[in-house]
C-alpha cells in the first residue's frame, strides 16, 4: 500500500556488521496511522502566511527493524535565510502532555510538509536524532500537492552521516517504504471519512443505520458483478483476450455454493438469532413500561 | 481596495453617532455584509446541528481503541457559526484509574490549561465546546456523563454538547458518532438536585427524556478530501501497471457472523441486575419512610385523642409539640441511578435488537439465492 507517488528509490537494507550487535538497527519501514496525517493536514490548514512549510513531532512505537507512527503534533518554528529555530520547550511541553494520555509513545521523528529538504532538514533531524537517541529518527515529508507539479504523497526518510568530518549540516537522507496502518476496527470510521470525502459537498450526517451501510455495501458488490460479467461476456464474444489469472479468481470466489448453508446449523443459529432479537424488544418494552410507571405512583 | 468603501458605505447606513466623545476604539476590519447576520456574541442563534471534522472523527476513533479505560473522554474544540457547532479538533484526556478524586480532578485540570494554551501557540481552535465519550454496545448512560456535560451547559457557551462513539458498532462497520445535550426539563432537575418521585413527575422525566439528540454531520476539508481521494483510488507504480490503492475496499459488513451476540446478552443480564439492586434499596428505603410517617402520624393522632379527652375534661389542652424534631423522616432517594441503570438496560437491549435486525437481514439476504 504506497502512500505517494511512484519513486525509482531502492530501499536498501544495511546487513548487520558483527560489532555493531548492540547498537539499535536502522528503520527500514514506516507505518503511518490516519490520525498522524490528518493531523500534520490540519497543521499545514493552519499555517502562517509567511511559513513555507510546517513542522512536527511523530509520536509511536517501534520494533527492531519497524516505526509505526501512532499520532503527531504540531511544533513551533521559524526559518530564515540565515538561521532555523525550534521552539525545544514548547515541543518538550507538548511531548509531556501527550505522554500523559499515552505512555506507550514515544518520540519517532519529526514531520515536515513539502519535499523539500536541504540544510535546515539536516539540522532539525540532528536535534531530533538527539531526542530518541540511541535509535534513529525518521523524517516524514508529506507533499500537500497544493504546489503545481508535485504530486500529493507521504515519504519517509531515515538519515545518514556524510563526509569524512561528519558535521549536523550534512546529512544523506535515505528513503524508507511509507505505509498507512490502522486496526481493523477502525476500518469503518476511514471508510466513513472516505465516502465523506468523495460526496460533493464534502459532509454527511450522522448516524447512519447498519442498513443504509449493508445496503451501499451490496450496491458495490453488484456493481463488481457487472463489471466481472461484462468483462466475461467480451472475453466470450471474443472482444478481448481472456487471462488465466483472472479466470482462477473468478473460480475461486464464484465458486462457493450455498448447499452448506443447510447443514451445519444454519438454520439453527437463524433461530436463535430471531430468539435474541424478540427478546432484546421485550426487554426494551419492559424498561418503557417501567419507567413510565415509576412516573405514575407518585399520585 | 473593496473592504473600506464597504465599511464607509456601512458607516453611512448606521444613525449618525451621539454627540459624546466616543473613546478611541481599536480598529477592526470590516465584517463583511454576509457575515454580518451571523454575529452573535451573546449566543442567541440556538444550536441546530453538530458538524465534527475529519480529523476529530479519527482522534476519536483512535482514542476509544487505544485506551485503557471502558470509557475514555476527550474535549472538543471549535466554534459555533449560524447555529452550525463546528468542532475542528479534540484532544484526549488522560485516563485516571485512581481512587484520589481531588487529586485527579486537579490534573486533569492543570493538563486542560495547559494543552488549551500550546494549541493556541500554533494557532489551533482553543475554545471548548463540549467533550466526546467513547462507549461499548451504546450503553452511555452513566453519571459521570451527566455531571460532566451539567457542568458545561452551565459554563459553556450554548451549553456544549457531548458526542458520543460507539465502539463495538463502529467494530461491526458502522462508525457510529452522535451528538447530546440535556433536556431543559432534566437540567432544571439537576439544578434543585431534586430526583423524588414527585419531581420526576412534575417534570415528565424518564431515562429518554434525559438527554435531546442534535443532528450530526461529519465534514472533511478539501485538503482532506483530497488526501482520501489520492489514497483510495488505485495508483500506478513505475512499472506502469497498477497496484492497489492504500485505502483499499473492505466489505466486513457482509460478514454473516454477528458475533458479540452473547456479551451483548451477558450486559443485559447485568444491567438487570444492577437495576434491580438499585431498585431494591429504593423500596427499601420507601418503606422505612412509610414506617416513620406511620409512627408519627400515630403519635399525633395519640396526641389528639388525649387532649381531646383532656377537653372534655375541663382541663387544658396539650401543648402544640413539633412532631418532625421527635421523628426522623429520611429524606426521599433519589431515583436518578435507577433511571439511568433502566437507560443503560434499554441502550444494551436496543443495540442487540439492531445487530439482529441486521443479521436477519443477512441471513436471509445469503439464503435467497439458495431456494432454502
Amino acid at each position: 500500500m504506497p502512500l505517494g507517488p511512484p519513486s525509482s528509490a531502492i530501499h536498501i537494507q544495511p546487513a548487520v556488521s558483527p560489532h555493531m550487535q548492540n547498537a539499535p538497527r536502522t528503520p527500514t519501514s514506516i507505518t503511518i496511522h490516519p490520525v498522524a496525517l490528518f493531523s500534520i493536514l490540519d497543521h499545514y490548514l493552519r499555517r502562517k502566511d509567511d511559513q513555507d512549510r510546517v513542522i512536527g513531532t511523530l509520536l509511536g512505537t517501534r520494533t527492531d527493524t519497524h516505526v509505526e507512527v501512532r499520532t503527531s503534533f504540531a511544533v513551533l518554528h521559524s526559518e530564515t535565510s540565515e538561521q532555523v529555530a525550534v521552539d525545544m520547550d514548547y515541543h518538550r511541553a507538548m511531548y509531556d502532555l501527550h505522554h500523559k494520555v499515552n505512555p506507550k509513545e514515544v518520540i519517532v521523528g519529526w514531520y515536515s510538509t513539502g519535499s523539500n529538504l536541504n540544510t535546515y532538514s539536516a539540522l532539525i533531524q540532528n536535534f531530533y536524532s538527539q531526542e530518541t537517541a540511541p535509535h534513529q529518527a525518521i523524517h516524514v515529508s508529506l507533499d500537500t500537492g497544493v504546489e503545481p507539479g508535485q504530486p500529493a504523497g507521504v515519504k519517509g526518510y531515515v538519515s545518514s552521516p556524510v563526509g569524512v568530518f561528519p558535521k549536523p549540516e550534512n546529512c544523506v537522507f535515505v528513503p524508507v517504504p511509507v505505509e498507512l496502518r490502522f486496526r481493523d476496527s477502525e476500518r469503518s470510521g476511514v471508510d466513513l471519512l472516505t465516502s465523506t470525502a468523495l460526496s460533493s459537498s464534502s459532509t454527511s450526517s450522522q448516524p447512519l443505520s447498519d442498513l443504509t451501510i449493508l445496503e451501499s455495501s451490496i450496491q458495490n458488490v453488484i456493481s463488481m458483478i457487472d463489471r466481472v460479467l461484462t468483462y466475461v461476456r467480451a472475453v466470450l464474444a471474443g472482444e478481448a483476450k481472456g487471462d488465466a489469472a483472472i479466470g482462477r479468481y473468478l473460480m475461486d470466489t464464484l465458486g462457493a455454493s450455498t448447499d452448506d448453508l443447510e447443514k451445519g446449523g444454519f438454520n439453527g443459529r437463524l433461530q436463535d438469532t430471531l430468539m435474541i432479537s424478540y427478546l432484546a424488544n421485550l426487554v426494551r418494552a419492559q424498561a418503557e413500561v417501567s419507567s413510565r410507571l415509576a412516573l405514575v405512583t407518585a399520585s | 481596495m473593496a473592504a473600506p468603501s464597504m465599511a464607509a458605505a456601512l458607516a453611512a447606513s448606521l444613525p449618525a453617532p451621539s454627540a459624546a466623545p466616543t473613546p478611541v476604539a481599536p480598529t477592526y476590519e470590516a465584517i463583511p455584509p454576509s457575515m454580518s447576520t451571523l454575529i452573535d456574541v451573546e449566543a442567541e442563534i440556538s444550536l441546530e446541528c453538530v458538524q465534527l471534522d475529519g480529523l476529530v472523527v479519527s482522534k476519536i476513533l483512535k482514542h476509544a481503541c487505544d485506551s485503557s479505560s471502558s470509557s475514555p473522554i476527550g474535549l472538543l474544540l471549535g466554534i459555533d457559526l449560524d447555529g452550525v457547532l463546528e468542532v475542528s479538533n479534540s484532544f484526549a484526556l488522560p485516563y485516571h484509574s485512581g481512587d484520589d478524586d481531588d487529586k485527579s480532578a486537579k490534573s486533569v485540570a492543570r493538563y486542560q490549561a495547559s494543552m488549551l494554551r500550546s494549541l493556541k501557540e500554533v494557532q489551533g481552535d482553543d475554545s471548548i465546546v463540549g467533550f466526546y465519550q467513547a462507549s461499548t454496545l451504546g450503553a452511555f448512560f452513566n453519571q459521570n456523563l451527566i455531571d460532566l456535560q451539567a457542568i458545561h451547559q452551565d459554563k459553556l457557551r450554548h451549553g456544549g454538547v457531548v458526542v458520543v462513539h460507539d465502539v463495538s458498532q463502529t467494530a461491526r462497520g458502522n462508525a457510529s458518532f452522535r451528538a447530546f445535550r440535556l433536556t431543559s426539563a432534566f437540567q432544571d432537575a439537576y439544578k434543585k438536585s431534586n430526583f423524588s418521585t414527585a419531581s420526576l413527575a412534575s417534570h415528565q422525566l424518564t431515562f429518554s427524556s434525559i438527554l435531546e439528540e442534535l443532528p450530526l454531520k461529519i465534514h472533511t476539508n478539501p485538503l482532506l478530501s483530497a488526501f482520501l481521494g489520492e489514497f483510495s483510488s488505485p495508483s500506478r507504480n513505475a512499472l506502469g501497471s497498477s497496484s492497489a490503492s492504500a485505502i483499499p475496499p473492505s466489505f466486513s459488513v457482509l460478514d454473516l457472523n454477528s458475533g458479540g451476540l452473547t456479551k451483548n446478552l451477558e450486559h443485559i443480564v447485568d444491567a438487570l441486575d444492577n437495576y434491580r439492586n438499585e431498585e431494591g434499596n429504593l423500596a427499601y428505603l420507601s418503606r422505612q419512610i412509610a414506617r416513620e410517617r406511620a409512627k408519627a402520624d400515630n403519635y399525633v393522632a395519640k396526641r389528639k385523642e388525649e387532649s381531646a379527652a383532656r377537653v372534655a375534661q375541663g382541663l387544658a389542652p396539650l401543648p402544640e409539640e413539633d412532631v418532625t424534631r421527635l421523628f426522623k423522616i429520611p429524606p426521599e432517594p433519589s431515583r436518578l441511578e435507577s433511571m439511568l441503570q433502566l437507560g443503560q438496560v434499554d441502550a444494551y437491549a436496543k443495540s442487540l435488537a439492531e445487530t439482529t435486525s441486521t443479521g436477519l437481514v443477512k441471513m436471509y439476504a445469503a439464503t435467497a439465492g439458495s431456494g432454502v
